[in-house]
Order: structure tokens, then sequence, then C-alpha cells
């Protein structure tokens, strides 16, 4: 791919072995780099450790991880590893609970990011010539400025649009012949269902390209929205810790998002041992910074769960691709020592237009051993009145539910109506183990 | 042919007498009934004479519910009453998947219930066996 050193090409380009060469030097830098942070310095004192201690990429293992809750106990500045007058910015992540988290960074931090997200666009297809307008909210959100930045750095014609006033958004996309949009993908329908109810067809408005992120979306709600509008979706993951967006994004294949691993270490770890998944395994992404000085970060733990895609990217970039995120560790449940998601049953239902959209994960213990049950409403709209129908679907359905989580699912079909209605992952799953771990 | 009443539920007490109260406080007289049960659920096969008031109303209570195509043959309710239908079936070589019976007028008429591949082909046996298939109730 033909990449221009402006958005970072000589990165884009590199081979694994360069890489992991770049790799080592990077973490070496960075870690001494976080040492100048008080936090890190405590931390790395309790622990022992020098940072001269770090030869290699792989002597990450050495380094403690850090969580959301560090970064909490080190708000305001506690993580700031450079002289306050050389940061130019920071945004902060909005804490469900108490306090924010804050993340700072100097020119050249913003610069990087602005690099990273360039490349992200790029690869996705956007060029200089592109008019892109961003959907997303500006402010201490990063999914504003961090994509304005990037969208700048590749010269494209930017429309910082912010979040919401869909008529005013669909006006600017007319008028000023938008061919990338950025949003979140309940926005992009929002947008594409208000124009159908107005006898409007979304395809016509010409948009090419959509950068879809910052919530949950499923595979066929990418088809739906590339069919609506005639553009191709690709997925995009970031997160404030480590900048926003920018983080990894998918190339043109739409297989996997590509993460820039000059900028950031990955590791996939076994939610529970905390050690490194086998290759191909999900498991909790961890993430270090290797080029921002302002704040550094060491074995983030995202709670995000995912893992990397086997093989090479037909695009050519050797940089890896991590899969659709499955869930977070907030979700995950342990099953007979298998980790379990809500969302991989939750992606089976779907499959299974029989069924009503509400169901309950129950988990009980017999004989020792743990028992999965699957309740699921029937829909009613599809019952036939044969018996024999329901049972084959059923059949069916706890075959493919087998073959997802490698246990036997005991399935209930039952009344639509008789479950809670769905609100949250958290109620959709009953654990009546009592006592497991 | 006739639609008989399908009934989706859960198998767990009171669930017969939820769906019989509902028909029953809707004055819609139960000619037959017949349980088929997969151990967790099962489904109603009901028949009345409304079968188009029966569905609305269940449906309403947030039943699911579906029409089924049965043929409903009148034979009469006799020793050997069902023979003559039997052998007509026989000769016409012709398979039934389910059925099931109820008495009209004890000791005069009587209904016999069956589903088959080809219900047209059940029909015309009777027919031509002199019974008669019945449209309505």
């Amino acid at each position: 791919m033909d990449v221009s050193d402006q958005i970072g090409g000589r990165f884009v380009r590199m081979s694994r072995d360069e890489i992991a060469d770049f790799q080592g030097e990077a973490l070496k830098h960075s870690v001494a780099q976080a040492a100048k942070s008080p936090w890190y310095a405590a931390k790395l004192k309790e622990l022992g450790l020098d940072p001269r201690d770090i030869k290699s990429a792989d002597n990450i293992i050495k380094l403690p991880f850090t969580t959301k809750e560090d970064l909490r106990l080190s708000y305001p500045a506690g993580m700031l590893a450079v002289e306050p007058e050389k940061i130019i910015r920071m945004h902060t992540s909005s804490g469900t609970t108490g306090k924010p988290t804050a993340i700072f960074h100097t020119r050249e931090d913003v610069d990087c990011w602005a690099e990273l997200m360039a490349r992200c666009l790029y690869i996705a297809g956007a060029r200089s010539h592109d008019v892109f307008q961003n959907m997303s909210g500006y402010g201490l959100f990063t999914g504003g400025l961090g994509l304005h930045y990037g969208a700048e750095r590749l010269g494209m014609w930017v429309i910082p649009a912010g979040a919401g006033n869909t008529a005013r958004q669909i006006l600017l996309i007319r008028d000023f012949h938008v061919t990338v949009i950025h949003a979140t993908p309940s926005y992009a329908m929002h947008i594409a269902e208000r124009m159908v109810q107005d006898g409007e067809d979304p395809k016509r408005l010409g948009i090419k390209i959509a950068a879809l992120g910052a919530e949950p979306y499923t595979e066929e709600m990418r088809v739906k929205l590339q069919e609506l509008y005639g553009f191709k979706v690709f997925n995009s993951y970031g997160l404030s810790e480590m900048n926003g967006p920018g983080v990894a994004f998918e190339c043109g294949e739409q297989r996997g998002m590509h993460i820039w691993e000059d900028a950031f270490l990955v590791e996939i770890v076994n939610p529970d041992t905390f050690e490194h998944a086998r290759p191909g395994e999900v498991g909790e992404l961890v993430l270090t910074t290797l080029r921002r000085d302002g704040m550094p970060i060491i074995r983030y733990r995202t709670r995000d769960l995912t893992r990397i895609l086997d093989g090479v990217c037909p695009c050519g970039i050797a940089h890896a691709r991590l899969d659709r995120m499955v869930g977070r560790t907030d979700d995950m449940l342990i099953i007979r020592g298998v980790n379990v998601f809500p969302s991989q049953i939750e992606e089976v239902l779907m499959r299974h237009t029989w069924l009503g959209g509400n169901y309950v994960i129950q988990l009980t213990m017999r004989e020792a051993l743990d028992q999965m049950t699957v309740k699921v409403e029937i829909a009613k709209s599809t019952f036939d009145g044969s018996i024999e129908t329901i049972r084959t679907q059923r059949a069916e359905l706890q075959k493919e539910l087998r073959e997802q989580v490698g246990f036997t699912v005991n399935v209930e079909i039952v009344e639509p109506g008789s479950l809670p209605a769905s609100e949250g992952k958290a109620r959709r799953v009953i654990d009546e183990r009592g006592g497991h771990v | 042919m006739y639609n008989e009443i399908r009934v989706f539920v859960e198998n767990k007490p009171g669930k017969l007498s939820h769906v019989t109260e509902l028909l029953g406080n809707a004055g819609i007289d139960i000619l037959a009934l017949d349980i088929a049960d997969e151990g967790q659920f099962g489904v109603f096969k009901i028949l009345t004479a409304e079968p188009d008031r029966a569905k609305q109303v269940l449906s309403d209570a947030g039943m699911t519910v579906a029409f089924n195509e049965v043929a409903c043959i009148e034979i009469a309710d006799q020793p050997g009453g069902l023979v003559k239908l039997a052998k007509a079936l026989e000769d016409a070589n012709l398979n039934l998947n389910e059925a099931y019976g109820c008495i009209l007028e004890r000791g005069k008429r009587a209904l016999f219930i069956v589903k088959g591949e080809n219900l047209e082909a059940i029909e015309s046996a009777a027919r031509s066996a002199g019974l008669m298939p019945l449209d309505s109730l």
C-alpha cells in the first residue's frame, strides 16, 4: 500500500520483524518515560523494578498491569510524565462512578494521534480529495477532535458537524457532497430511517465510506447499513485511555481491525490467570502506549475481550488484526472452566427467527457440574402450530449452541412475555450456582 | 377442511385451566381437546365451533396461537362406527399422522378428527364411503 510518510507510511509498511525491533526500543523508551510520573515511579519502586530491566518487548511481562481504578486513583495528574508546560491537550473519560480519568498529550502526542487516525481513514479508502463529516460530539469526548485531526492530517475537507440535528446533517451531506462520515452505528441508522420515512433514498447521498464505532454493533447491522446507504462500513476501535479513536481500524478487506503496533504493544491475556492467551484464543486486550510521552500507560487492561486474527491480511499490512470485541470481562461467565460471554449466546439466538428477542441464561449446579440453561421466548408470528417444527428447530439451536460454547446447553422454549423485558446484559444472567468462583 | 386451534404452552401446572378459562369466559364451547407434549413445552389442540373467535380471544390474551387444518369426519356413534372410515382410508392407501375423536350426540353422531399428508384425499375417501366431512360445527 502506497502510504505517504505524512501519515506514518514508514510505520504502516513495517514487516513483522521490523515491528518487533521497533517495539523493543519503543518499550524501553516508554517505560523510562513512564517512570518520570509519580504513579509509575512509585509502582516500579514498590516492585523493585528499574526501567533498565526492560531490554526487549518480551520483557513486558515483568511490568505491572494498569487498571481503570489505577487511573482513577492517580487522578488528576499522577501519571503525568512531562513538565506541565509541555502539555497542549487533555481529554477525560466520564467515569460511571465518581471521578473521571484524565489523559494528557504533548504536541508530539497530538501529532502522533493525528497520524494514527489519518492512517486508519486512509486504509479504509479515504483520500485527500474526500469530504469528511464528523458527527461525533466534540469536547472532552475523543471521537470529535480525534477524528477531526486525523481527517485534517489526511487532507480531507472536514465538516465538524458534531452530534445531533439530523436535518442539518443531511443538508450538509447533500450540499457539500460528503463522501466519508464518522458516526455511531445507531445514529447512522437513525438518519437512514428518517430519510426513508420522508420518502428519500439514503443511497442518493453518495457517501462511500462510513467509520462507525463508539458502541457495539452486530455484523447484521453493518450489512443492513451498507445496503441502505450503498457505502462500506469500517469498524473502528479506540478508547480514551489509548488516545481515543485511531487505535485499530479495518482496511478495505473489512476482516478485522489493524492495530497500529508501532504505537501500541498488544497483549491478549486470559482474564482469570492474566497469562498470555494462546494464539487465536479470546482474552482480555491489554495495551501499552509506545509513542505517548505526556502520559504513557503500561499494560492497560481494557476489559475488552477479543482475539488476534490468524494469518496475513491480503491488504499487505503486517500490523496485527483484532477480531470484533466479543464482550467485556465484566460480562464474562465461567462455566465448567470455559469462558462464555452472553454475546456468544445472543449471536446464535439472533439467527433463529422463530424466536423472540427475550432470553435468560440460567446457571445452576448439578452433581458438581455447572449447567447452563437458555430460556428463550418463542416468536408468536412464526408459530405454525406444529410441535414437530419446534422440536426440530430446538434441536438445531441446541446443536449450534454446543458448537459455539463447547458443552451441552439446555434450551427451554417459553411463552412470549414470560421473561423480563431485555434491559441491559446484567439481568439476562441468573447465576444460581451459589459460592461458585 | 376445518381449522383446529393450536396453542403453544410451557409444561407447567395451570396452563390448561388458564386456556380453558379464557375460552369459557368468552362463551366458547370446546368440542375436543388433545395435548401434544414435548417435556418442557407442549401444544394444545382445540376443536371449537368458533375457531376464528377462539383464536382471537387467546391471541388477545398474549397466547401463541395458530390454525391447523384438519379433516373432521362425522361417523355414527355406535360399535363399529369408525370401521367404515378406517376401511375407506385403508382402501385409498392413506396414512394418518394425528387423530382424535369426540361425541357430538351420544349414541348418534361422533366426530373423528384427523390430520394426514393429503387432507383432500382423506375427505374424498370418506365421502366415497358415504361419510360426511364437516366444514362447520
